[in-house]
């Protein structure tokens, strides 16, 4: 392994602690009890401290803070008292489902911003490119459960194509019912990426290297792939890195509006429920999303790009 | 669900349109005439259930699944007002009133085949009686049970106990085989075994849990349907939606804005069911100056709960008098809520110790829209009376705690009725005894009090109503807490759906439910 890398898993290590110890103490910290939203508010006072010494919630908060990490560092990511079942076993239900989602939406986000951005950049003034600026005012002023509801609308209902939310059972009907998901996501960072790329492709067709490749007499398809594109993609490999993050908290509205039951919904559930050891492990594996991501974009950056090469 | 399946929803959708519209209006409550039997029913629900172990959850996604699963010794009728025979035949109070001696069927069996005995109602009160189960302070009356032989359980109470035959038709009284059938609890959360009209079949946590018929039902003749789908759709918009595109056929709980345009679709039934919901204000009788009964009864006046009706709940509910609601026989119709007036209300509080009003702050829970309105509704009304509300938005959990804490001025909620035996609601609304102090208002009233447990004591029922109108009248003289509106339970469905009907308390009673073909 090379040194650079194994210098920035280390890096991790402190992100991961610092994400777990917030995520900790910030719902620590929020007012109510698990137990008293576990039993309700009919429930006697003798009912819920039975249930706190149950779940450990008595003990001092620096002793539970410590017996949270150690079960952590043995791979325990501890029992929902929400769900009544253990969060691995929860995660292994929910997590490929938001992955899916994730990647899903990065996959349509590029392949739609990719065409859009260079025709943009080649006729700066054109039609195309007057549709896609006012396309990025309207998308990125649209908060996303109002775009997702509008999809759901017309493909889900007027024209039935896609299914109104829901999760169904078979690979097929699953696919299926996350593309409008999917696509609700990928609509809320495409402005980005168009923006960037589009930047990235002006400044490379201005650079002497493709006023040369124009003087070789190479055909302007050729140039854009080989030259322009290639250049432009690496910024364009970085804002889609940088995504990553809203795309993780963009499942947290749309799997709520599209009843997909992923990691989103969980956490928004264990949020509103105080399941704290819920929380902190979504929490978690969301930071742990994001940091394997960056890694990945540094690496493709490094392979696109010679000068960032970090040996 | 795949793209074709859903045009062919829609094939049938249109179809299902045609029919309906050459039928001749009938029954209200359904366009699917005589009762046939199969199906599959798909029924999209706001949240999901949390555990289907009947002494482990107290919210209604899980109660209302754990109904159709098991069977209680009683059951509450439809319109809530009295209590039906169901495991148990019959029952009677020994002469002394410390005990009740329940009669099992005995045709009843578990969904593994094994029949159900008074050692299983035994160890399924047990369980119940745990400190860490939500319900156990409705069995906390429980001294001890006897089984004198297989199918009878005698029940010994620390106080002559009239609501008990009620209790035990609470959800969290459930049958469950003994030890759980050996399986321990975990293994039998997985795989819950009752006696009730549906066997458990699977759970996709997140997404769906099935049912299935139990063929061996002791009910002759239900259930009707061979399966029901439970989806969660946590969107109201969502839900009304797949009902639309015939995805599903029952939608709990459609938005009260929606409702009109609901009514208008041609494939879809909207119906109101009569609930045990009261929606109230509530004020905390510890703060100054609310602690003065004058303030808090020129608030109930200066509230105009039509407008809020109207603008809020799109007029699906009834203004609230008494606050035990008209689905209890101790409802006292005689009780009416203060009549909107604002003069009334401004000597009210000339009366007080604030004549000239006062800054207070009302609570609602973020995310919860009708709360926002209402709350806005109530700062407008209360402003022309010199009373200056600021409004507080709390998530749910820490809006539960400052109102458990006292740590609050005014907020709005809800009850309903776990039993249909008053006795509870009178606890939590009324008493300190109850959990929650009266509401959350920490109002107390000795006299109250006593006047509960000498209701709960009493065997006549006609006696008791006595004793609870007083009830009433209390909290009506001392406005603790200000009942808003009776709400009832919204469903909007197919319909080819037929026979659906929910109770007071919300249990479903699918097993009286078809499907039209």
């Amino acid at each position: 392994m090379p040194r650079w890398l194994i210098h920035r898993l280390l890096l991790a290590v402190p992100v991961i602690w610092g994400v777990v110890t917030i995520s900790f103490f910030l719902m620590h910290f929020a007012h109510g009890d698990p137990a008293r939203i576990a039993l309700g508010d009919k429930a006697s006072d003798a009912s819920v401290a039975a249930l706190r010494h149950q779940w450990g919630l008595d003990a001092s908060l620096a002793s539970q803070y410590w017996s949270y990490l150690g079960q952590l560092f043995h791979g325990n990511l501890g029992t929902s008292f929400y769900y009544h079942s253990t969060i691995v076993s929860l995660m292994a239900e929910r997590l490929p489902v938001t992955l899916a989602l994730m990647v899903l939406s990065a996959i349509f986000a590029v392949s739609a911003s990719i065409p859009l951005a260079s025709r943009s950049a080649t006729q700066p003034n054109g039609l195309v490119a007057q549709a896609v600026r006012l396309f990025n005012a309207v998308i990125q002023g649209a908060p996303t459960f109002l775009v997702g509801s509008l999809l759901i609308l017309f493909l889900g209902v007027r024209i039935a194509i896609f299914p109104a939310g829901g999760y169904p059972n078979g690979f097929g009907a699953r696919t299926w019912a996350l593309i409008l998901p999917a696509v609700t996501m990928a609509l809320s960072i495409v402005p980005l990426l168009v923006r960037g790329l589009r930047a990235a492709m002006i400044e490379s067709y201005s650079s002497e290297y493709v006023t040369f490749a124009q003087s070789k007499g190479l055909g302007s398809g050729r140039i854009r792939r080989r030259y322009v594109l290639r250049n432009a993609g690496i910024s364009g490999v970085s804002i889609l890195g940088i995504q990553a993050g809203s795309l993780a908290s963009g499942a947290l509205v749309i799997e709520q509006v599209f009843a997909i039951p992923g990691m989103g919904s969980m956490l928004m559930t264990g949020i509103l429920n105080r399941d704290y050891a819920l929380v902190q492990a979504c929490t978690l594996v969301f930071g742990l999303i994001v940091v394997v991501v960056y890694l990945f974009t540094d690496l493709v950056y490094a392979r696109l790009d010679p000068r960032a090469r970090l040996s | 669900m795949t793209r074709i399946n859903s045009l062919c929803g829609v094939a049938l959708l249109a179809t299902v349109m045609a029919l309906t519209s050459c039928s001749s209006s009938g029954d209200t409550s359904s366009g699917a005439g005589q009762p046939t039997m199969g199906g599959h029913l798909m029924m999209a629900r706001g949240a999901e259930a949390t555990s289907l172990v009947p002494s482990i959850p107290q919210d209604n996604a899980s109660i209302w699944i754990i109904e159709e699963i098991f069977d209680t010794l009683t059951v509450p009728s439809q319109d809530g007002k009295s209590v039906e025979p169901s495991l148990a035949t019959k029952w009677e109070q020994s002469p002394d009133q410390l005990s009740w001696t329940f009669h099992l069927r005995d045709d009843a069996k578990f969904h593994n085949g094994v029949p159900v005995t008074s050692a299983d109602v035994k160890f399924s009160i047990e369980q119940n009686q745990k400190d860490e189960a939500p319900f156990s302070f409705i069995d906390e009356v429980i001294t001890g049970m006897d089984t004198p032989d297989v199918h009878t359980i005698v029940f010994h109470t620390k106080a002559p106990w009239a609501p008990f035959p009620a209790v035990m038709g609470l959800f969290a009284n459930s049958v469950v085989p003994a030890n759980y059938g050996g399986l321990g609890p975990d293994a039998f959360a997985e795989h819950p075994i009752g006696s009730g009209p549906f066997k458990f079949d699977s759970w996709n946590k997140g997404s769906s849990l099935t049912i299935v018929k139990n063929d061996g039902y002791w009910k002759k003749d239900t259930p009707r349907l061979d399966s029901v789908e439970f989806t969660v759709v946590p969107d109201g918009n969502t839900r009304s939606t797949r009902l639309a595109s015939g995805q599903v056929q029952i939608n709990e709980y459609p938005a009260n804005s929606s409702v009109s345009s609901l009514e208008k679709q041609p494939n879809v039934t909207v119906n109101s069911f009569d609930s045990s919901l009261v929606e109230y204000l509530t004020m905390n009788t510890q703060r100054k100056p609310l602690d003065d009964v004058n303030v808090r009864k020129a608030i109930s006046q200066a509230i105009d709960k039509q407008a809020i009706l109207k603008a809020v709940l799109y007029g699906h509910g009834q203004l609230a008098g008494s606050f035990l609601d008209p689905t209890s026989w101790a409802h006292d119709s005689s009780i009416q809520g203060a009549t909107y007036d604002i003069d009334a209300a401004k000597k009210s509080l000339a009366q007080s110790s604030v004549p000239k009003g006062f800054s207070t702050t009302i609570n609602v829970t973020a995310g919860d829209q009708n709360a926002a309105s209402e709350a806005q509704l109530v700062q407008s009304d209360l402003a022309k009376i010199g009373i200056n509300v600021q409004i507080g938005i709390l998530d749910p959990a820490a809006i539960l705690a400052a109102k458990l804490q006292g740590n609050f001025d005014m907020t709005f909620a809800h009850y309903t009725t776990d039993i249909i035996d008053p006795d509870e609601n009178v606890r939590f609304a009324a008493t300190d005894s109850g959990g929650t102090f009266a509401n959350f208002s920490r109002f107390t009233s000795p006299e109250l009090d006593q006047l509960a447990t000498t209701a709960s004591s009493t065997s006549d029922q006609g006696a008791r109503k006595k004793i609870y109108d007083q009830i009433q009248q209390i909290v009506a003289d001392n406005v603790p807490f200000i009942p808003l509106f009776y709400v009832p339970g919204i469903y909007s469905y197919s319909k080819n759906v037929g026979g659906f009907h929910p109770g007071a308390t919300g249990n479903y009673f699918l097993e009286n439910v078809w499907l039209a073909k």
